[in-house]
Parts: structure tokens; sequence; C-alpha cells
């Protein structure tokens, strides 16, 4: 009798432990993100941890912040900022994903020599942090005169996207049959049909997730965006947007632009996942990586 | 007028030969069925058929029309595979009218093909789900009506009954045979399992090791096989082969077996051969009979309608007790199901069913027993 008591009392107690720190590991992501959206909300232009910001009082909350980026005369104009670094990061979504598709059903349904190799290859250049090739992308692209252009910086963004996503798509095209391609080819499409009409919508899950990746990669740049568009202020992106707001004023920063900058920086990247979620878990999961 | 026609048709895949110099024709309308090992080069025969391979030598007709260069899409011949290989992403009727939305059908000539077909094969309610909704035989049928509906010339099926329930199967090969029979169009069929082959096959290609070896009706196949391979391929139980010399005597050839000797018929020469029987023309009797001989039941395997018993043949009545050679061991069907371990019994054959095979396999076909055991 007594081992069984002692039993529930265990497992009771281990889901307590669970939960608590699983609660606390919780906490310690949640808040930064908290901290930074009660700055953005504060009058006070500092940032400081006291029991007033943990939980502040109504009088405290404004949105001068807000207004002030959003609304007031800038150089360069918030809205501009916006929209460069949509179409950067959007234009290198929209080419990465296709180019990663590519790149994935190439190594994946081709059978040809150095196969392997190449894939290896492919994972080993992955492993390096992307600074590695600023100066040999800024030296090439000086030479072609795409510096402070839209196009230099997408075939930046774009090219990074083929590296790892296209070994997501192989891996995931690796679970679909190959028979599922004969039997198109056998009803009657090419190789190129089959491709386009039956293996990519197959493959929305992880092409999805390819997607998100090169949008949220591009987006949150700063040193790519810094090195690569220099002078010309209407083509700036937010990051440099934020450099820019962090940095003026005597060094001396106003906490509250800058973490209400961050927030509204951050919204479309969460309306990105919120509408893409179910495509961008389904990638993860359905054997999107396996090592 | 859709016959198809393999003209010495050869695959190498790098340094493996998996198709060795295959020929044969397919009669317009008849169910062929090509039967072999795992591994036999059978399914890609199909394939090279289908346009999913390409030989390394020979030609490929359909109709009068040599293939070699048409893409699968333009052969116009439909594949069910052994997974089926539906389209998850649709619908069972996207599925089934795919096909037909490719090569650009008219819609409402689409809709009424695909729900007749669908009603055909008895999947009509299933329409609107995905495949993953429905059951093993639901998917069979989804594939062969995506088939179906395209109206082929040929109809090629790689093993499609091999992923189903063992209690399904059966009857979904007999719906089969009645579909052949209903379309009255040309079935190629892969399998493994001879016992399908035997029941659906107008005619039966035995292939091993990338030749073909015979191409006869399932019934020839059975009582003239062209080799020992074929022999013991098909039939089940498996033949039994026993394993003795023809000698050359005064009076003729015998056939010696141990201690027991029977004279030979016909035209041959002197060597090691075998004999294989059938285990259901072995005989099996409790008392001695004519020209039986004396065994012990080693072994009883129930089948169910019958018991194969193996039986180990003791030395002919007469015969020294220290016998040198091991004992033979023969299988037989019976029916009775009084047989156990250790019976005496009494073992006989009609000596006209048995087959001489030479040490390399090739059926004698000259050669026959001219008595009875003993």
């Amino acid at each position: 009798m007594r081992k069984r008591r002692g039993r529930k009392w265990i497992r009771l107690g281990r889901r307590i432990a669970t939960h608590a720190i699983l609660i606390l590991a919780c906490a310690f992501a949640v808040f930064p993100i908290y901290f930074i959206a009660v700055t953005s909300f504060s009058t006070l232009p500092i940032a400081s941890i006291t029991a007033q910001v943990l939980i502040p009082k109504e009088s405290q909350l404004s949105l001068a912040s807000y207004n002030a980026i959003l609304f007031q005369q800038n150089s360069p104009n918030f809205a501009t900022l916006i929209m460069n670094s949509l179409i950067f990061a959007g234009s290198a979504a929209a080419i990465g994903m296709l180019l990663a598709a590519f790149t994935g059903f190439a190594l994946s349904k081709f059978n040809f020599p150095g196969r392997r190799t190449f894939v290896y290859f492919i994972l080993l250049i992955s492993l390096f942090p992307s600074f590695v090739m600023i100066l040999p992308f800024y030296l090439m692209f000086a030479q072609l005169g795409l510096i402070d252009s839209y196009l230099g910086l997408i075939i930046v963004y774009s090219s990074g996207a083929i590296v790892f996503s296209g070994i997501l798509v192989k891996n995931y095209m690796d679970s679909i049959p190959d028979d599922i391609e004969e039997a198109a080819l056998v009803d009657g499409l090419s190789r190129t049909q089959a491709f386009f009409r039956v293996l990519i919508p197959l493959c929305y899950p992880v092409l999805g997730l390819a997607a998100f990746l090169a949008f949220v990669g591009p987006y949150t740049d700063y040193v790519f965006a810094h090195v690569f568009l220099t002078a010309d202020t209407t083509k700036w992106t937010l990051a440099l947007g934020l450099y820019n707001i962090a940095n003026t004023d005597s060094g001396q920063s106003n906490y509250g632009l800058v973490t209400a900058f961050a927030i509204v920086m951050s919204l479309p990247i969460v309306a990105f996942y919120i509408a893409f979620q179910r495509y961008i878990i389904g990638g993860l999961t359905l054997g999107a990586v396996r090592g | 007028m859709t016959g198809i026609r393999l003209d010495h048709v050869t695959k190498r895949f790098k340094t493996q030969l998996a198709v060795d110099d295959v020929s044969f024709s397919v009669n317009d309308g008849e169910f062929l069925v090509i039967l072999g090992a795992s591994g036999s080069g059978k399914s890609t025969i199909l394939r090279i058929i289908a346009g999913l391979e390409v030989q390394t030598a020979g030609h490929v007709f359909i109709g009068d029309m040599m293939v070699d260069d048409y893409e699968p899409r333009d052969r116009n011949i439909a594949m069910v595979f052994q997974s089926y290989a539906l389209y998850p992403h649709l619908s069972v009727f996207q599925n089934i009218a795919f096909g037909l939305k490719v090569r650009h059908v008219e819609k409402t000539e689409i809709e009424r093909r695909v729900t007749e077909t669908a009603r055909l094969l008895g999947i009509d309610d299933t329409l609107t789900r995905r495949p993953s909704q429905l059951s093993g035989g639901q998917r069979q049928r989804v594939a062969l009506a995506r088939a179906i509906v395209r109206e082929p010339e040929a109809f090629l099926l790689d093993e499609p009954l091999s992923n189903l329930d063992a209690k399904i199967r059966s009857s979904a090969r007999i719906e089969l045979k009645r579909l052949h029979s209903q379309l009255k169009q040309t079935f190629i069929f892969v399998t493994h399992d001879q016992s399908e082959a035997m029941t659906l096959g107008d005619r039966l290609a035995i292939v091993d090791h990338g030749r073909l070896l015979q191409i006869d009706t399932p019934e020839r196949v059975l009582s003239h096989p062209m080799n020992q391979y074929v022999a013991s391929f098909v039939g089940s139980p498996e033949m039994i082969f026993l394993e003795g010399n023809v000698e050359s005597t005064s009076g003729g050839y015998i056939f010696g077996l141990g201690p027991v000797r029977i004279p030979v018929r016909g035209v041959g020469q002197p060597g090691p051969v075998k004999i294989g029987l059938r285990p259901w023309d072995v005989s099996v009797a409790r008392a001695a009979h004519d020209q039986s001989v004396a065994g012990v039941v080693s072994g009883v395997e129930r089948l169910g309608s019958s018991d194969q018993l193996f039986i180990e043949l003791s030395a002919s009545p007469g015969a020294p007790a220290s016998s040198s050679t091991s004992p033979v061991a023969v299988r037989a069907l019976v029916r009775a199901y009084d047989f156990n371990i250790g019976d005496p019994v009494w073992v006989g054959f009609d000596p006209d069913r048995a087959l001489f095979f030479d040490d390399q396999g090739a059926r004698l076909e000259s050669m026959s027993l001219a008595t009875r055991l003993g």
C-alpha cells in the first residue's frame, strides 16, 4: 500500500517541476519581447527595469514613440523603409523558393554522377556564416555596377536561400515515391509538367518553409544591406533605418523610438508566420531535415 | 488490333544484365502474365514496354508501331503500379480524371467517363474523398479506374494485388479477370505469385534472371515445363525431384535411384538425371499395393483442404538394410487427414506423370518411365 501512494506523489511532483521549468523557459523567451513592447509605449525616454516598467501604470503609456516614427517627417520615410524591406525580402523569398525547388528536384529525382559529393559540398557550404561572402560579393558587384541597386542585393539575398533550402526540398522530395511521378508521365505529362503540376503541389509544406526562411533572413539582415546600399537612402531597408535611429542624438538613444520601430518592423514577419504556420510547421516536421 | 511485341529486348544497368534478349508477342485482348521471382527482370520488362526505362537493345512494338523513341505519354498505354501511385493531393474524381484533363478532353465528357468507370468498379461513392481516406482495396480500384478511363491500347499492371490483404486478394483476382473479359483489352500483368498467374493468365511468360524461359498456357506450363526452374516454380506444392542415373543395360535404359530400378522408355543417353513428380501424383496407402515402395512419414504439413506428407522411402523390400545411400525423400498430397509422423506407408505413382530433366535442368522430353516404381 505504501508504495502506491508514494508513486502518485512522485508523478505529481514531476509534473509540477516540468511545468515550472517550461514556464521559466517561456519567460526567458517572452520577457525580452514584453520588455521591448512596454518600453515602446512608455513616456520615459530611458529603458530601466523598475517595478513601474514591469507593470506600467496607465498614465505612463503613450503612443508618442509610434507617432514619431510613423507619421512625422523623417529621412528616410518609414513607409519607404518598409516598402524596401518588403521588396528585398519578398523578391528573395519568391526567387529563393523557386530556385530551392529546382535544386531539390535535381538533387532528389535525377541520377547524375557526383551527386552525393555535390550534396555533401552544399551541406559543407551551409555551415559557413554568410558574412564570409561579403568581400567577394562586394568586389564582384562593384565591378558589375550592382552596388546601391535593387537587383544587386536581391541577387545576393536569393542565392542564400538555395544553399540550405535546396537540401530541405531534396530531403522532402526523397520521401515522395518515384512512382507518383511515373504515373504522371504515363498519364500524359512531360517531365517538366509533372514537376509543376504534381511534385510542386505535393511539396507545399517544405516550399512554405523555404519561402519563410528566404524571407526572414533578408528582412532582418543588417550587414549585407549596409554594405550594398550606401548613399542612396531611398533604397534603405528597415534594418538600416533602425540602426539610424538608434545611433543619432549624440550617443544617447531614445529607447522609446528604437523599441517602437522594432515592434512595427516585426509585424510583417508575425503576419507571414501566422498565415503560413501550417505549412512551416509541416515542412519542419515532415522529415524536412535529416542530418 | 493492338498486340504488343518485344523483339530481342535487352537492358543493361551499368554492370547488371536485367533483361537478356527477350522476345515475345502478346495477342490483342490477351491477358498475359509475366511470372518470375523478385529481381528476375519482370518489372523491368514491363517498364520498358511502358517507356519508363529505355532498353539497351531491341525493339518494342505496340500495335504495328515501333515505339522505342516514344515517351510514355505518347504510347497510349495505361499502368497500374504496385503501390497504386495515386495523387495524394487530389480527390478520387480528380485522380481518375487526371489523364483526361491533361489531354484536354471536354469537361462533360470527362464527367461522363469518370462516373461511368467509377460505377463499373464500385467506387462511385468515394469520388469526393482523398486517397488517404480510402482502404487498400478501394485505392487499388481507383488506380484501375484511372487506367481504364483513358481507354488505352493496353494495360500494364505491376503486381497490383500484392499490397492487398490476403482475404481480399482472391476476390480482387476474380474481379480483375471479369473486368478483362468485359473490356476485352490487352492486359500485361506482372507477378511473383504463381497461383495468381495460373488463375489470371491466358498465357504465362516465365522469366528468370532476365531470360524468358517459357511462354505458354497455364495448363501447358504445368504439364510440359521446359526446364527444371519452370517446373519447380509453377505448381503448388512444389515439384519433387529425385536424382538418379540412367544406366545402359542389355535390355535398354534403366533409371536407378538408390536401390530402385525402373526401365526407361524413349530416346536418351546414360548419365545423371532428375525425375520430377508433382506431389498430387504420388499415391500413399497404409498397405502395400501394386509396385509401391515402403516409407515412413517424417513430416506433415496441414494445408487446409489437404495435407502434404513428407515421406522417407526405406530401401525397397529385399534390398540389404544397410544401404549406403541416404534416404530418398518425397512429398505427397493427400486428402485424408489421418496420417501422422512415424506412420509406415506405401508410396506409388503413375509413371506417365514423371518428367525427366538432365543435370543442367533442361527437360528431356523424349524420356519417360516405362513401368511403375519397383
